[in-house]
């Protein structure tokens, strides 16, 4: 008990370490694919190919100056960050990365520990990630709130709007897998794929509602409109500055990954093994491709209306999402 | 000239079918440039003699053609300005006027306000049809002032005519140019008066008219006002800014009484350096001349002057404890009329030996004559009159203004002139040849007067005491003279055809000796002339005039019998028919002597302001508070013709002015302007807030700047004049106080286009006589001066100026002009 | 190159080519309609496609349109309008403003400024000229009306700066004297086109 307590400690640390480092590079990665996709070649001269450009914003984040508005409400402002950096990092901690593995022993103090594939394996994992997802909602919408600023307001109106909309699309087109694999641990999941193959041939409908639900909740084009610079400036981030703004982009660039493990392990077959390619690897290609997905659709297609993101969700994608459903159990009934 | 210029000599005349009113008599050009109408023209100047120069002018009157600077309008003149032919004329003139015209615009100075520009696109000239083979013209640096290209000349003569008929010195001239001559191809082919115009334009170019290169004039610059090209400049104004640069801020001359009307040109003083400077003075030529000091001493501000709160808090304890405030008349009404506010408040004394004089003369004149003011000014003597007398006046020294008028009467009045002076002057007589001068001896200025009494009075008017004393100068002398008579005599002819005889009657000229009795008249003797041969020329004189202009000058106000002089001045006014203009001094001697209550002494802690002082503010910069110069702010003056005049400040100012201290003493108003509508009505001004008084001269001529004093009329009885003492004429060595022709005061002596010295000034032979530098002992001190000769004096009387103020020239003098004076050399 | 397309200012008789739109739904099952056509149409991958095979050809077909610019410059306009130069005479080496103050005047932003006097030549001299570049709108006015052909446009459009008053005095603007053989004519607004001859009215001369 002792050794696994500390094994969490030590992989929360790690996760929230890797994780950290991945949503800047993040960053990294969307500017460079945006600016292929434009024939341009992005960031060039901080280290090869602008490898350190990150470092370079993160020092830049760091040693900006923080500015607080004066009929700001300091506490809420100051607070918003940590909500949508810590919600999405706690919800990272219940998604299975990796296969469990044991570390060899020739290294020294930990060899021969076992890991298993999750820092935290609750049995309703699923449900605990998206819970903590939708708690991140907060974030915006207290960080909107709390600024004193028109384009704050509109913001976090919209956050509000938005992420709770979606939060059902995402919800119920997941629900049918649930149904089928019949259990809310994520690890069954990738072992459910393991043996029937993968989700998405099975349910892709509930996988494409899920893509659209996880583009909307991680604040991503063609459904940005918390911020859109065209309309509201900045949206909730508009007072923003230094790494209080910095916290709300690693939370977002953390979700953004969130999203993509999900899609991975419920729909594309988690880290099982793929032809030759052993099962580490063909998740982080997976999660990889989920990721340059969002950023391609954001190099390719503009973004949608509000009103036209509300039509969307509530007349065309939950209809679909609960007759996905009721289908579902239909067969499996049958 | 019988002009009195009222409604009902109005005419009516027709121009381009429009109906307008004209003077009788006025030049057609006149007429139509008062009723806004625009006839182009070159060379004619609006108060001068045409030229005929240009030939632009050409309109039609009645059908034939006709120069409309040259001909008069009539009643009923039918003018058409435009038809086929004259507009082939003009344009063939301006063609003519560009050929070989340097085309470097962009260094002209002229460039943008240029006459020659203007008419070129006027006319539309697009192309050249003409060519002459060009001569090589040089430019040269006729005076300490002016500078001649005369590559750039169009020789429209408007100089030489300003010179002549306006300023008097006549100091330019055409010469030949020692051109190619025209291609007599074109006299066929080219439009008549252009050819005309050419030929002459071609064979002439200005020069100076004494053929030395220089022109030794008075260094007016009036030339270079109405040269209508790039080629008469300013020596310093060359290449520094071009013409639209400069913002024009209307003012009034600072200098003389004149008060001229004159444009400040600012613009900022370097790329580096962004505060304004003055570049230039202008004016509005056709309606005024000014005077060397009125267009070159403009940079007399007082820069770069700070609030020194120090200094201030001085300044208010020294006025606290001051018995006496000291000053001169280069300030405005306002700060006169401050200054009069604090002595009737703090009992401070008013002393100003400048002006002091000139009040008292004032006082005394308006006593005699129960008038509040003298009658004329310069611009009544200019259009008016046609006989001018000068008495106790330095004409060329003194009063710019008037000499212009003067001079002015003489050429265009068809006018005469008499001048009584001690200094004899070699530029006078030159105004025309109807002007006869007196150089009398110092101390017979009342002689003077009762000759003009004698010559000129309503003998019926005069009081019996004064007809009998001049009757007692008269005499009768016996004289023979040859006389031309016609006598009738009877010849007898024979034809040679015929054969026959006949008595032919005819008349033939015989001179025969008659022996006659003349009067002969003691006062022209007197004063220095022959009096049989003056009678003659007297008659011939005084033929056909009709209007009489008297102007007396600053001799009488410092004279030990100046009350006696002001009643014969009276007397004159009230029984010759004649208008009396009475100089003040300088700048705005008027103005104070009407608005302050003056002491004749100083006494006690003295302030100085721009004088001498235990405590010195001062406009020049090196008091010990500073005050702004005379272009540095605004308020009004009262010139010379009695008008009340607003100038405007040109250039900041940054430090305390007048109006802070006294508002610190008494309380003031927050503005300086806002004393001009509390001037004193009961001294003839008006009650009017200074922003709504014009300054500009309307298209007529007329002047419509500030507004006039009122004067206020009285009846009075005949004053009673004393007799004169011949035995108190001066003799021996005389010095004489008066400025050179350009220098005033400090402030003139600041500017650094004066270059006139404070020095002796004497006639040539004096001059060589005295050496290179002398003390001139008076009574109670000496001053030690360079001499300078001056040509333009006669005599041996030496001219001391006072401009300097430091000097204190005017406690040498004591209340006189003229002292006997010892003159050492050293 | 024929000007006379510039020459049709009628912008109407142009030929527009109209997008062939569809009328907007107004009604839900129209819209419902259009929703699902073009989920299946697969627009959405066109325009996914379009983006990534940019992407390939930008990566290994050498279409990167990116001009690495402090390094890499494009080459510009004769007609461009950056930092002023002042030219010289080809022959004498002096400097051919005359002082006419024609730039000062036109100039709308009211930023050229200059100080001249009378030299011992007896010629304008221009003793002191500076532009504003803090003002300066860059509008080519002063290069259009200059008659010397003397201030012109140059080509130095980097124009950042420590200080305000950099590049803006007459000597900084002036050709070096030692690179005049390298000063070229001025193409750009003002100059002198290549038929100007047949516009002029030759003025006859006597010699």
């Amino acid at each position: 008990m002792e050794a696994t307590t500390l094994g969490v400690v030590i992989k929360a640390i790690i996760i929230l370490a890797i994780i950290s480092a991945i949503a800047g590079f993040g960053t990294y990665l969307e500017r460079k694919v945006l600016a292929f996709m434009q024939r341009r070649l992005g960031p060039m001269h901080v280290g090869p190919y602008g490898l350190m450009q990150i470092l370079a914003d993160g020092i830049k984040l760091f040693t900006k100056e923080d500015i607080i508005p004066q009929n700001a409400n300091r506490l809420i402002f100051a607070l918003a960050p940590v909500i949508t950096a810590a919600t999405a990092f706690i919800a990272l901690s219940a998604v299975p990365v990796f296969p469990d593995f044991t570390i060899p022993s020739w290294i020294p103090l930990l060899g021969g520990t076992f890991v298993p594939s999750i820092a935290a394996d609750i049995n309703i994992g699923i449900l605990f990630v998206l819970g903590m997802m939708a708690a991140g909602l907060y974030g915006p919408l207290l960080a909107g709130m709390a600024q004193a600023n028109k384009w704050g307001i509109i913001g976090a109106a919209r956050t509000a709007v938005q992420f709770l909309s979606y939060e059902v699309v995402t919800g119920l087109s997941i629900l049918a897998p649930i149904m089928i694999v019949g259990s809310l641990s994520l690890v069954d999941f990738n072992n459910y794929s393991s043996e029937h193959g993968w989700l998405m041939f099975t349910q892709p409908v509930a996988f494409v509602l899920f893509l659209i639900g996880g583009f909307a909740e991680t604040n991503r084009t063609p459904f940005d409109l918390l911020e859109h610079e065209a309309e509201v400036v900045s949206g909730y981030a508009t007072e923003y500055s230094g790494m209080r703004w910095g916290m709300f982009f690693i939370g977002e660039y953390a979700n953004m990954i969130t999203v993509s493990v999900l899609s991975a392990v419920v729909f594309m077959g988690g880290y099982n093994d793929m032809w030759f390619l052993p099962g580490w690897l063909a998740i982080i290609l997976k999660i990889a491709f989920v990721f340059f997905l969002m950023l391609w659709v954001r190099a390719s297609w503009p973004h949608v209306r509000p009103n036209q993101l509300m039509w969307l969700c509530w007349k065309v994608l939950m209809p679909i999402a609960v007759i996905n459903v009721v289908v579902t159990g239909i067969v499996i009934m049958v | 000239m019988s002009d009195e210029k009222t409604v009902e000599n109005l005419i009516t005349i027709t121009i381009d079918g429009k109906e307008y009113k004209a003077k009788e008599g006025e030049y057609i050009l006149n007429a139509a440039r008062a009723n806004n109408v625009f006839i182009p023209a070159i060379c004619y100047l609006t108060r001068c003699s045409p030229t005929l120069a240009c030939r632009l002018c050409l309109v039609e009157a009645d059908g034939k053609q006709v120069y409309a600077c040259n001909a008069k309008v009539k009643e009923g003149l039918d003018i058409v300005t435009q038809t086929p032919n004259i507009l082939e004329e003009r344009r063939a003139i301006m063609e003519v006027y560009d050929v070989n015209h340097p085309l470097q615009c962009g260094v002209c100075d002229k460039s943008g306000e240029c006459e020659l520009q203007n008419y070129t696109l006027e006319m539309g000239v697009d192309a050249q049809h003409y060519m002459i083979t060009d001569t090589k013209r040089e430019t040269a640096n006729w005076s300490s002032v002016l500078h001649y290209d005369a590559a750039l000349c169009i020789v429209c003569e408007r100089c030489t005519t300003v010179c002549k008929d306006m300023i008097g010195d006549a100091a330019l001239t055409t010469v030949k140019r020692g051109g190619a001559d025209l291609d007599k191809a074109y006299k066929d082919t080219m439009p008549k008066d252009a050819y005309a115009m050419w030929n002459k334009l071609q064979k002439s170019v200005i020069a100076p008219s004494n053929g030395t290169g220089h022109t030794n004039c008075s260094d007016c610059g009036e030339c270079i006002a109405v040269c209508p090209v790039g080629a008469l400049t300013s020596r310093d104004f060359v290449y520094s800014s071009n013409a639209w640069e400069l913002k024009r801020i209307p003012a009034v001359s600072a200098h003389s009484s004149d008060g001229f009307q004159i444009y400040y040109e600012v613009k900022p003083t370097s790329i580096e350096d962004r505060s304004e400077k003055i570049y230039r003075v202008t004016n509005e030529w056709n309606y005024v001349s000014l005077d060397g000091s009125a267009r070159f001493a403009y940079d007399f501000e007082n820069r770069d002057a700070k609030k020194d709160k120090e200094a201030f808090k001085k300044a208010l304890d020294a006025f606290k404890k001051a018995k006496t405030i000291r000053f001169n008349s280069v300030i405005t009404n306002e700060e006169a009329l401050m200054l009069q506010t604090l002595k009737e408040k703090m009992g401070i004394k008013l002393y100003n030996p400048e002006v002091r004089a000139f009040q008292k003369f004032l006082s005394f004149y308006a006593k005699a004559s129960g008038r509040s003011l003298y009658s004329a000014d310069t611009d009544t003597i200019l259009k008016k009159s046609d006989f001018v007398i000068s008495v106790g006046l330095a004409l060329r020294n003194d009063s710019p203004g008037l000499k212009y008028a003067f001079n002015n009467v003489q050429k265009l009045n068809k006018g005469a002139g008499l001048y009584f002076h001690p200094v004899g002057d070699t530029l006078i007589p030159t105004f025309g040849k109807s002007v006869e001068c007196f150089t009398h001896k110092a101390g017979l200025e009342e002689a003077a007067l009762y000759l003009i009494l004698d010559l000129f009075a309503d003998k019926e008017k005069l009081p019996e005491e004064v007809r009998a004393y001049i009757d007692s100068f008269k005499r009768m002398t016996k004289k023979t003279v040859k006389e031309k008579v016609m006598k009738e005599v009877v010849e007898i002819t024979v034809d040679e055809e015929t054969g026959e005889s006949k008595e032919v009657k005819k008349k033939v000229p015989e001179e025969i000796e008659k022996e006659i009795e003349v009067e002969q008249n003691g006062l022209v003797e007197l004063l220095g002339k022959e009096s049989d041969a003056f009678a003659d020329t007297f008659d011939k004189m005084t033929s056909k005039k009709e209007t009489f202009s008297l102007m007396v000058g600053e001799d009488f106000y410092y004279h030990p019998k100046a009350e006696n002089l002001a009643k014969l001045v009276a007397l004159i006014e009230k029984t010759c028919h004649m208008n009396v203009v009475i100089a003040p001094p300088k700048s705005n001697a008027l103005g104070v002597a009407l608005i302050c209550d003056l002491d004749d002494k100083a006494e006690g802690y003295t302030i100085g302001y721009n004088e001498n002082g235990d405590f010195r503010i001062s406009a020049l910069g090196d008091g010990d508070l500073d005050m702004p110069a005379l272009n540095q702010q605004e308020g009004t003056l009262t010139n010379m013709s009695k008008r009340v005049v607003p100038t405007n400040a040109a250039l900041e100012y940054g430090g305390y002015e007048l109006n802070d201290v006294i508002r610190e003493l008494i309380g003031a108003p927050k503005e300086t302007v806002e004393w001009t509508v509390k001037l004193p009505v009961s001294k003839g001004f008006k009650a009017v807030e200074f922003d709504t008084l014009p300054n500009e001269y309307k298209n007529d001529g007329s002047e419509n700047r500030g507004y006039l004093l009122d004067i206020v009329m009285a009846e009075t009885p005949m004053p009673k004049v004393e007799k004169f003492n011949e035995a108190e004429v001066l003799e021996g060595e005389i010095a004489y106080r008066c400025n050179p022709g350009r220098q005033f005061s400090d402030f003139t002596d600041k500017a650094h286009e004066i270059f006139e010295p404070f020095a002796l000034y004497a006639s040539r032979a004096k001059a060589e006589s005295l050496g290179e530098k002398v003390e001139v002992v008076f009574e109670n001190g000496s001053i030690v001066l360079d001499v300078i000769a001056d040509d333009k004096i006669l005599g041996d009387i030496v001219k001391v100026p006072d401009f300097k103020s430091a000097q204190n020239v005017y406690e040498l003098f004591g209340d006189s002009r003229y002292q006997n004076v010892t003159i050492r050399k050293v | 190159m024929g000007l006379e397309q510039f020459k049709n200012r009628n912008i109407g008789t142009q030929n527009y080519k109209m997008l062939d739109l569809e009328q907007v739904p107004t009604r839900n099952f129209d819209k419902f309609k259009q929703v699902v056509k073009r989920t299946f149409k697969g627009e959405l991958f066109v325009g996914l496609w379009v983006t990534l095979r940019a992407m390939i050809n930008a990566l290994f077909r050498g279409e990167m349109h990116a001009v690495k610019y402090p390094f890499e410059k494009l080459p510009i306009s004769p007609r461009y309008r950056a930092i002023h130069e002042m030219l010289r005479l080809l022959e004498s080496g002096h400097y051919r403003c005359i002082g006419c103050g024609l730039c000062e005047k036109i100039c709308i932003a009211n930023c050229i400024s200059m100080n001249t006097r009378y030299d011992e030549n007896q010629r304008k001299e221009v003793s002191e000229y500076t532009i504003n570049f803090g003002r300066c709108i860059f509008c080519g006015f002063c290069a259009e009306v200059c008659p010397e052909l003397a201030i012109v446009h140059g080509s130095r459009y980097e124009n950042a700066s420590e200080q305000r008053a950099s590049f803006s005095l007459f000597e900084d603007m002036l050709t070096p004297i030692d690179n005049l053989n390298l000063q070229q004519e001025y193409q750009g607004f003002g100059a002198v086109t290549p038929y100007a001859d047949d516009h002029i009215k030759k003025t006859p001369l006597a010699y």
